[in-house]
């Protein structure tokens, strides 16, 4: 990342308040209205002076509780709704200085966006939603029909384009908000709690599913969630949005080894951490005693078996390349599970 | 758009202006609108004047509208021409429709008409010395109710026909008490009911009128109606108070128009002055429909079919 | 202050004179200033022209004639099997039955002619409301400021009595049948305003976004995206216009309207109870037959036809085109079949006057006793304590009782309401009204919440009954008021009990709703607990069900408001009655103020009941 135009969207001091008078009591505090200030006059801070840069082919996870404004931020970053201050670069152009024509261009090319309660049109059949943004581009129906099809085929609901909405169930349904999401072929995609409304099996083989179209798409994605399990299975870098601010933005690892207030301590304190840290935390120099290597972002439960069971074992440490790093720090690994 | 649409109206509005001046110069082709009204008999007159006027070359339509309201609609010229100015029920909205200007009396027919106190022919019976109105009072008990009792019920017109029938009870010192019904058909419906059970019933009705055909029965004898009755309080049995006499038991019955008509459609006029018809013919037009059951335009063709020799002279 | 009367001064009894302003007067002044110096009539003549027109090209098409497009009339069985084909369409072979047979009895009986007035009259009227409502649906939804001013004006067109529409229109768009048209136009257009904006506003926002970020243009996104989301509510607003356009079928007559309900109007002039009921049964007919063919066209299941061959993807377009052609092809072999005169018709009449009769010698003796005690022992002394009660302890009670129920804002409407009527100088007539509705709607609420109890218990029972619900709001008014008058003679008895009848089907209806939309869980909850069927019904379904229970005798209030002004035509002495007068007199400055007055009196009843009904949803946690 080399300053700034590297990322694909930036935001900057981003502001978004609901209440009677956001762009006066915004004004009135000079662009910093405190927390107690804007309770005071009945203004709550949706978003509450946020910057963050997502580069591209990256997926963000933004996690919070409900009412911490994940939604908003999306919104604010899409530009669905109008901020009160400050400022989103989309490719380096600046989304707010778009005029209404030039911002429905962007959507048609630029964005898709997935929708927690899938929010399809239920007089369209499957095939016809996917195609929708094409239709609202003018693009002719054998093209649009060709492109839907591919679309659906991707994500896996061939054979069922001329279903109504509500004779799906509902991973179905979000298939097709996916493919929907996807029909323009966005440069960056936004999913606001998309698998929230799902049941847990489901849920994970839309995340499995998930995963597989990032491969081969390397779409740069905002993802909103409120549990972590996903955000962590999903994520490249995790931000933790609480009343409006964001309190932590980084790695997952980063998030559970330092959180950086007691707000992110108590919220990850319940994750398993075996799952989050990876053997690369925990290497001391040192040669292997010739057991088999293992690579620097396993993740420590997949060997915390072997480090159990062989008390004794230097295990050694090798990087994607196979380059030796060192070896397992057994104590400062359990006292990172343990103590 | 919003232009747009206000170009289309005013071509509409030019367009109608143009069809009402050019057709001054002689006759227009333009509908002659003929008012129906909710009863049997008007209705068929209409149809029956349309078919003449129809065999005479004019384009007829016929509309149904309120028989108070159509006067202001002749005024205004949305209908063309009225044929059945009864002098109790309309005299009033005739006569304040004339003074408003736009509507000209074209003559009276040969019927005349009778608007007052009724009852069937089994309360003679009951009541001895009917159809007086002395006879009556006597008995006013006979015609009680919970409501008006001890004094009789006389079961009236709709207010808004304006018969002054309370006034006619204060100033005869009747022992009756007026209920006014809310339209022709409670008349009939009280009347069918009590016949049926051959109840005591005095009530308002006129004449012609299909009920003639279906029930038997009298008019009330009242003080005969005299000029000087209604406003004049000296006149009559009552000298203090006026209203002391009947309705005239031979009232007018008028034909209207329009006071565009007769430049719009000269020869129409002169048919429509021409014509005039007598109590008795009325009353079968009404029977055609009422008692035969005929639809109104069938009616219409049977009494043309029947009484060539009454129209032919209107037609020349 | 009811018990300090004696004491009180006479201003505070009845409004006095020098406060009575003469609203009558100003709205007759503003009526001929629109007529004269603003030449209005110039263009609403225009629009008249225009909607004439168009009924004369309905109208062509489905009786021929000269006017119009001069076209020869459709046969009648080809019109009822297409109609059949329709119904077919949309809802499978019930509602082909129902369509197609509609079509038939009118035919069958001789009343071709005038149903298929009648029916131009709803094609042209229903389309036109739901096209003026449709937009100002929308713009109310985009503009809240128009959202703000048109809330009021609808509470109010849709408590202004039927009868207050006709005057104005009257005069500014004439008599005949457009003008029928037009007042059945102003008349439904309300409740499709109110459904478009109810299902735009109930629209997820997310559908929107979604639109929105499909890259819609605004355009593209109200027609594509949002019109079609709030279809549901949009439809129920399209049946409600076509019940409202039937419902002016009679009135629409009063002001030159041809068809069924002039038609029935004449029967009921001459007696011909027989004749009148069978037109009734057509209107039935018709209203119940375009109700479930538009609820079945909204609820339809739109079904994929893509990928089939032409003859399977068009089966029902030429399916169509074949049955129009063998049946017109019938029809000119054989004029049956293309139309039936009314002589030749089949009539039942002769079967329901003896009915009639049996009815008024049988019945009207052993009621005697009852209507005398009702007469002696209720009306009476409730009609004296309306007239004897002072109206400034009225005003003080109601307003009253909207503060404690509603607030500020609801006393004040309140407040001001009755402060019109009182000022307008229609105060003993509208307690007259207020009486009878009282008498009526309590009435209402017993029998109706009792049958609707008794109805609700089974969903066969309930099914049947809603049905009959259906029946009798649709069928005309006017018809049951003859067989009244004649039980009952022209007095108070008889308005009310025409009222009652009327005004019991909503307190009927909702009440079966109210208690078959308890939610399941709960009632096995309430069983399981060990209540018995009563238990049940007392301590669960009734206290649950009550809100909806209260809407719909809010209903009844409405109702009972519309018939009360009809039943100016047994003989009242109430505002309905002076309606009458200012129908009769073209004052449309008095006609205009009785209908607010009618109105406002509903209005505050519908200010109470709302709110308290509202109040005990949130309450309830029923709210939406
Ligand atoms: N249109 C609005 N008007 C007023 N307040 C709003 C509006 N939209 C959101 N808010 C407020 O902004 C805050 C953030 O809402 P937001 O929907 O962004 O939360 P969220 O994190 O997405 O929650 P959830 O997990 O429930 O979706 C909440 O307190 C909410 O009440
Ligand atoms: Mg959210």
């Amino acid at each position: 990342m080399d300053g700034k135009t590297s990322g694909v969207i930036r935001c900057e001091s981003l502001w978004k308040i609901y209440g009677p008078d956001p762009g006066g009591i915004f004004r009135k505090h000079d662009g910093a209205p405190s927390d107690e200030a804007l309770k005071e006059s009945g203004h709550i801070a949706a978003v509450n002076n946020i910057s963050l840069e997502i580069s591209r082919g990256e997926m963000l996870v933004v996690m919070g509780l409900s009412g911490s404004g994940k939604s908003t931020l999306v919104r604010c970053l899409s530009r669905l709704v109008e901020s009160t201050a400050g400022r989103v670069e989309m490719d380096g152009q600046d989304l707010f200085a778009l005029d209404e024509k030039e911002l429905i261009e962007l959507w048609r090319h630029k964005m898709g966006m997935v929708f927690q309660h899938f929010a399809l049109l239920p007089h369209k059949t499957v095939l016809e939603n996917v195609a929708f943004p094409l239709q609202m581009q003018g693009i002719t129906p054998d093209v649009r029909r060709a492109k839907a099809l591919e679309m659906i085929e991707l994500v896996g609901l061939s054979g069922r384009e001329n279903y109504f909405p509500r004779e799906l169930s509902g991973g179905q349904q979000q298939r097709v908000g996916i493919a929907r999401s996807l029909a323009v072929d966005p440069g960056i995609w936004f999913l606001d709690e998309p698998f929230s409304a799902l049941d847990p099996l489901i849920r994970r083989e839309m995340q499995d599913e998930f995963l597989r179209l990032q491969e081969m798409l390397k779409k740069s994605i905002v993802f909103i969630t409120h549990d972590f399990d996903e955000a962590l299975r999903l994520a490249d870098r995790i931000a933790i949005l609480y009343h409006g601010k964001v309190e932590q933005i980084g790695t997952p690892e980063e998030i559970v080894m330092n959180p950086a207030t007691d707000y992110v301590a108590r919220f990850t304190s319940e994750v398993p951490r075996a799952r989050v840290l990876t053997v690369g935390s925990f290497v001391v120099a040192g040669e292997g005693d010739g057991v088999e290597p293992v690579a620097k972002d396993t993740p420590i439960a997949s060997i915390l078996r072997r480090i159990v069971l062989s008390p004794d074992a230097r295990i050694p440490v090798v990087e994607d390349n196979g380059r030796h790093l060192g070896v397992i720090d057994r104590n400062a690994l359990l006292d990172a599970l343990f103590g | 758009m919003l232009s747009k649409t206000i170009k289309t109206f005013t071509a509409l509005v030019a367009m109608s202006a143009l069809g009402a001046t050019g057709a001054f110069a002689q006759e227009s082709d333009d509908p002659i609108i003929i008012p129906t009204h909710n009863w049997n008999s008007q209705i068929v007159m209409s149809h029956v004047v349309g078919k003449l006027l129809e065999r005479a070359g004019y384009n007829v339509e016929y509309t149904p509208t309120d028989s108070q309201a159509v006067y202001e609609s002749v005024r205004l010229g949305d209908v063309t021409l009225e044929l059945e100015v009864w002098e109790g029920a309309f005299g009033q909205s005739f006569n304040a429709a004339l003074k408003k200007g736009g509507i000209v009396d074209v003559g009276d027919h040969n019927a005349v008409t009778r608007e007052d106190w009724w009852y069937p022919a089994y309360m003679e019976e009951l009541c001895p010395g009917l159809p007086d109105w002395q006879a009556l009072n006597r008995c006013a008990s006979q015609f009680a109710t919970p409501e008006t009792s001890p004094k009789g019920r006389f079961l009236a017109g709709p207010v808004d026909w304006l018969k002054h029938d309370q006034e006619r009870v204060d100033a005869l010192g009747m022992d009756f008490i007026v209920v006014n019904a809310g339209s022709a058909s409670a008349l009939w419906a009280e009347l069918e009911s009590a016949s049926k059970r051959r109840a005591p019933i005095v009530l308002f009705n006129w004449t012609p009128n299909f009920i003639e055909a279906v029930y038997e029965g009298k008019f009330i004898e009242f003080p005969e109606y005299g000029k000087g009755c209604k406003d004049d309080p000296a006149w009559g049995p009552n000298k203090e108070e006026t209203h002391d006499c009947g309705n005239p038991a031979n009232g007018y019955l008028k034909k209207a128009a329009w006071d565009g008509m007769e430049a719009k459609w000269p020869g129409a006029y002169r048919i429509l002055e021409k014509l005039s018809f007598t109590n008795p013919q009325i009353a079968k037009m009404a029977a055609l429909v009422d008692v035969d059951e005929l639809e109104p335009e069938e009616a219409a063709d049977v009494w043309l079919d029947e009484n060539e020799q009454v129209w032919k002279s209107w037609l020349q | 202050m009811m018990l300090a009367r004696p004491w009180l001064p006479d201003a505070l009894l009845r409004p006095p004179a020098v406060l009575l302003l003469p609203f009558a007067d100003w709205l007759n002044a503003f009526s001929d200033y629109l007529q004269n110096d603003l030449q209005l009539t110039i263009f609403t003549r225009a629009i008249a022209d225009v909607v004439q027109f168009i009924l004369d090209v309905v109208n062509n098409f489905l009786l021929g004639g000269r006017k119009g497009l001069g076209l020869p009339a459709v046969p009648w069985l080809t019109v009822a099997a297409l109609a059949g084909l329709l119904g077919y369409f949309l809802g499978g072979t019930r509602l082909a039955l129902l369509s197609g047979g509609t079509f038939t009895y009118l035919a069958l009986f001789g009343q071709w002619k005038l149903a298929m007035q009648t029916l131009a009259l709803v094609f042209v009227s229903a389309p036109a409301a739901v096209l003026i409502g449709l937009l100002l649906g929308i713009a109310a939804q985009r503009k809240r400021w128009l959202e703000v001013s048109i809330a009021p004006l609808l509470n109010i067109a849709q408590s202004l009595p039927h009868f207050s529409y006709l005057l104005p229109v009257v005069i500014f768009f004439g008599v005949g049948h457009h003008a029928g048209a037009i007042a059945t136009i102003i008349f439904a257009t309300p409740p499709m305003i109110r459904m478009t904006l109810l299902g735009l506003k109930r629209i997820q926002p997310e559908i929107i976004e979604a639109g929105r970020t499909s890259g819609c243009s605004p355009r593209q996104r109200l027609w594509l995206v949002e019109v079609p989301s709030a279809r549901q509510e949009i439809m129920v607003g399209i049946n409600q216009v076509i019940m409202q356009c039937l419902a002016m079928v009679v009135i629409a007559s009063f002001i030159g309207a041809p068809g069924l309900g002039y038609k029935l109007l004449l029967l009921l002039q001459s007696l011909r109870i027989g004749d009148a009921i069978e037109i009734g049964v057509s209107i039935v007919l018709i209203a119940i037959m375009l109700d479930r063919l538009t609820l079945a066209w909204a609820y339809r299941v739109p079904e994929y036809h893509g990928d089939e061959r032409f003859l399977v993807r068009h089966k029902y377009l030429l399916g169509a085109i074949a049955l129009a052609a063998v049946s017109i092809a019938i029809a000119a072999l054989e004029p049956y079949f293309y139309f039936i005169p009314r002589r030749e018709g089949l009539s039942t009449g002769f079967l329901w006057d003896p009915i009639v009769d049996w009815i008024t010698l049988n019945l009207f003796d052993p009621l005697q006793v009852f209507r005398h005690f009702v007469a002696l022992y209720i009306l009476i002394p409730v009609r004296d304590l309306y007239q004897w009660a002072p109206f400034s302890a009225v005003m003080l009670l109601y307003t009253g009782l909207g503060w404690c129920i509603g607030g500020r804002t609801c006393a004040l409407l309140i407040f001001s309401f009755l402060g019109f009527i009182a000022l307008s100088g229609w105060w003993d007539r509208a307690m007259i009204t207020a009486y009878m509705i009282t008498v009526a709607v309590s009435v209402c609420i017993v029998l109706g919440l009792t049958l609707g109890i008794w109805a609700s218990r089974s969903p066969s029972r309930a099914k049947r009954a809603l049905l009959l619900c259906d029946t009798f709001q649709t069928f005309p008014s006017f018809i049951y008021l003859i067989p009244v008058i004649m039980l009952f003679q022209v007095n108070d008895l008889s308005a009310i009990a025409a009222v009652t009848i009327y005004a019991m089907i909503p307190a009927v209806r909702y009440t079966i709703e109210g208690l078959r939309n308890v939610p399941v869980p709960l009632q096995e909850a309430v069983t399981s607990a060990g209540a018995n069927r009563l238990q049940r019904l007392v301590q669960l379904e009734l206290p649950l069900a009550l809100p909806h229970i209260m809407v719909g005798i809010n209903q009844t209030v409405m109702f009972s408001l519309f018939m009360v002004v009809i039943a100016a035509f047994i003989g009242t002495q109430d505002l309905g009655q002076e309606m009458m007068r200012a129908l009769s007199f073209n004052d449309l400055g008095k006609g205009l103020v009785l209908g607010f007055c009618v109105a406002f009196l509903g209005l505050t009843i519908d200010q109470l009941v709302s709110h308290w009904e509202r109040r005990r949803k949130r309450e309830l946690g029923l709210a939406e």
